[in-house]
């Protein structure tokens, strides 16, 4: 499968996209036909509430570079959903502060379903800085050898 | 539901599983970009998949007859259609497998249009379209069946508005036998068809469509009529919404204009009252709210007319400019045949008729409302409208010359081409302009008349050329009505125009995404009255096939206890936003009496939030297990 190294070796970016709110937003950008990078991997998510801290720190284990949650916000439909899941990302941060992952890897949005620019915009800036950061592992090496200096 | 045995025979025939593929080339919107063949090539083998195709069209019979032939002939027991948004598909192919006999469950869409071939392109779009398709596989291996939830559905529809197209279809609903809640804001029913004369093509009385409509309506025992009244609350699904109306004396300009043309407010009468409507009922004194059940909604919410900006052609600083609904207006409450048009004691003899106002707008040509917003799109109506004023002008007062500025002439419906045909045989006069050209309407200083209008007129090769007027007349456009606070309320989807967005312009026209809710008319898209007459009558149609079957099935997505893996804890229903939807339930295991958790579906909103908590992944979203998410993960990082 020769095709396949070519968006492997840019990394990454897995996108947690609500089912009412950005999954759709994500299919707007596909009818307005705007191009954005091709390492990333839309997962339909009824609630973004479900996945625990672990679930995120697995990605980046297994190699994701960079995780977008685009969420409702606000506009959640679910009851305490986006509540449950901004404390919980907090608890991720801190999670992989401590293993040493850049936080930056990981980013809570909300995106609408006609949020194109928005959407665009998100992806952009997570896709430049996983070409800088380069893969997940480097962060913990880099930690570490700081952690040794 | 399924029997025990039919249960154990299924979990026979998913334990092993046997994986279909089924790869859509969308015409070539997916395959003009995607090498369809080599991501089949590149699936083919992975575990489970036991055949991958490639089809032209899989939502076509012969493209779900291929998956349907898999299932019979027992090759397949999982189904992958990698293909568009499954917002568009998911249930088709659903259907498809359910009635080629296996669970509708046991199937996962891969996007690869929206999200692939449309903004991607080359090597790098097939890669991403092989990484989700696996994905799908991997998602799928691990499904189980799953039985829909049935809840009884209510055989009532709330139609919120009572315009043609709300009466239309509160008229067909009761014809199916469905009761009906018709909820108008305003005192009167008949909406924005009250405003018009005369209807293109067929030159029937506006008033006359809206009267017997609106008896039809009023004497009907299965429609109760609520005017004055809207909609603030709004809760449950489709089959069981739960609608709060509050009714409150009129207050709005419009409708305070519209009620001084009464002749008695206290007496409601069945009678249509011209630039007005139907009156049938008083208006309240005080607010009142009030709540109902109902098992689907109609949305008839129609529009509003562009008004145009300060100046715009000279509209609010000259009073020879006017708009074309004051035009229609006038000629319906003036109808004399004097040689000469006359308005306000003034004989017009020189009138210009201005297309595309508020219509077709182009960002940094034309300047955006205070919320940013310009209508980019035809109103579609507009055109037919202004020619047949142009017509009925030359016709009754022959003395009154006609002068049409155009950009395009789109008399696109049945008969109405005619009306320019006609127009051009009473001698209308058109000039054509480009959108950075339009019109100047300036004060005349010759004396002879009061406005003079300066046009580079393509027609004549981009002459600039002077016509002194009378009368200026401002065809304006529509523009959705302000149905802001039902939009956040519902979460309804709303396209870049602005107006209601269906799900599909032409296999899902009246539905929106939030099932049970359906668009009937211009509160999807500008319109004439017969084209929301039809929406409105498909909008019944639709509401009548999710009711009369008496009950809706929804989707099983709700949280599942494995009680093998329950410790009793309880932290997933600490965690549950909902009341009472996860519930501590004491039970006899090894003899020892413990506590597990035990999900009420019906309450079950199906969020997740409990997923997250169990330390022992005992609790999962059936259809939406973290399971299922880390193999998807686990594709998308080997491929």
């Amino acid at each position: 499968m020769t095709t396949q190294a070519n968006n492997a070796s840019e990394g990454k970016i897995l996108i947690l996209a609500t089912e009412s709110c950005a999954y759709p937003g994500a299919n707007s950008v596909g009818q307005a036909h705007s191009s954005y990078p091709a390492n990333t991997y839309i997962l339909r998510v009824r609630a973004p509430a479900l996945f625990p801290e672990k679930f995120y720190l697995d990605c980046f284990e297994k190699g994701i570079g960079g995780i977008i949650i685009m969420a409702c916000g606000e506009e959640c439909p679910y009851e305490g959903a986006y509540t449950a899941l901004a404390k919980r990302i907090d608890r991720v941060f801190q999670m992989m502060k401590k293993r040493g992952y850049d936080l930056r890897r990981l980013r809570l949005t909300a995106i609408c379903t006609v949020c194109n620019r928005a959407f665009l915009k998100e992806i952009t800036q997570m896709n430049e800085l996983i070409q800088e950061l380069g893969a997940p592992s480097n962060d913990i090496e880099a930690a570490a050898a700081e952690a040794a200096s | 539901m399924a029997s025990d045995n039919e249960k154990k025979e299924t979990e026979k025939e998913t334990a092993e599983e046997k994986i279909g593929v089924y790869i859509c080339h969308c015409g070539g919107n997916i395959s003009d970009h995607v090498d369809v063949q080599k991501v089949r090539d590149n699936i083919a083998n992975l575990p489970g998949v036991v055949t991958a195709y490639t089809n032209m069209f899989m939502c076509s019979d012969p493209g779900q007859e291929l998956i349907q032939k898999d299932i019979k002939d027992g090759k397949i027991n999982r189904v992958v259609v990698a293909s568009c948004a499954p917002s568009l598909h998911e249930l088709t192919f659903r259907g498809a497998i359910k009635r080629a006999g296996m669970n509708p469950y046991l199937y996962e869409h891969a996007n690869i249009r929206e999200q692939v071939s449309w903004v991607h392109d080359g090597e790098k779009a097939t890669a991403k379209a092989t990484s989700l398709v696996a994905a799908a596989i991997a998602k799928t291996r691990n499904q189980e069946p799953l039985d829909p939830i049935r809840v009884e559905a209510r055989n009532h529809t709330i139609v919120i508005g009572g315009g043609i197209a709300g009466l239309r279809a509160a008229h067909d609903l009761s014809a199916r036998g469905i009761q009906v809640a018709l909820v108008e804001k305003s005192p009167f029913l008949g909406g924005q068809t009250a405003m018009l004369n005369e209807l293109v093509p067929t030159g029937e009385k506006a008033g006359d469509l809206i009267q017997a409509l609106s008896r039809q309506v009023l004497d009907d025992e299965n429609i109760t009529v609520y005017t004055c009244t809207e909609v603030i609350r709004y809760e449950g699904y489709v089959g069981n919404f739960k609608l709060t109306l509050k009714s409150s004396p009129p207050e709005s300009k419009k409708d305070l204009e519209k009620m001084a043309l009464l002749a008695d407010k206290n007496n409601p009468s069945r009678e249509f009252v011209p630039f007005a409507g139907i009156y049938p009922a008083r208006v309240p004194d005080n607010s009142e709210e009030m709540v109902l059940d109902t098992g689907a909604i109609v949305f008839a919410t129609g529009f509003q007319l562009y008004t145009p900006r300060d100046g715009e052609y000279g509209f609010n600083e000259n009073p020879e400019v006017i708009t074309l609904p004051d035009l229609i207006r006038h000629l319906a409450e003036h109808p004399s045949s004097g040689r000469a048009l006359e308005i306000g004691g003034r004989k017009i003899e020189r009138v210009a008729l201005i297309h595309c106002v508020g219509s077709r707008m182009i960002p940094g040509i034309h300047e955006p409302d205070a919320d940013g917003n310009l209508n980019e799109y035809c109103s579609r109506t507009c055109c037919s409208a202004t020619l047949q004023a142009a017509n009925q002008i030359r016709e009754r007062h022959p003395d009154t010359h006609v002068f049409e500025y155009y950009r395009d002439i789109r008399t696109y419906g049945r008969g109405h081409e005619e009306y320019y045909e006609r127009a051009s045989d009473n001698h209308v006069m058109f000039f054509r302009f480009e959108p950075e050209d339009p019109p100047v309407v300036e004060r005349s200083t010759s004396g002879r008349h009061p406005l003079k209008v300066t046009v580079k007129d393509t027609l004549t090769f981009g002459e600039e050329l002077e016509a002194e007027v009378d009368l200026v007349v401002l065809s304006v456009g529509m523009e959705p009505s302000n149905i802001r606070d039902l939009v956040e309320m519902m979460k309804l989807p709303v396209g870049a125009d602005r107006f209601l967005q269906e799900v599909h312009p032409k296999l899902r026209p009246v539905e929106v995404a939030n099932t049970g809710i359906l668009l009937a008319g211009t509160c999807q898209a500008p319109m004439d009255v017969g084209e929301a007459c039809s929406a409105a009558q498909a909008a019944s149609v639709k509401a009548s096939i999710l009711l009369t079957k008496g009950y809706v099935e929804l989707d099983p997505f709700v949280a599942e206890v494995d009680p093998e893996k329950c410790t009793g804890h309880g932290l997933c229903a600490e965690a549950c936003p909902i009341e009472g939807a996860i519930e501590l339930q004491e039970m006899e295991a090894d003899a020892d009496k413990v506590k597990r958790a035990e999900v009420i579906p019906a309450l079950c909103t199906g969020c997740g939030i409990c997923v997250a908590v169990c330390p022992e992944n005992a609790i999962d979203i059936k259809g939406w297990t973290l399971k299922e998410y880390e193999d998807m993960v686990d594709a998308i990082v080997a491929i």
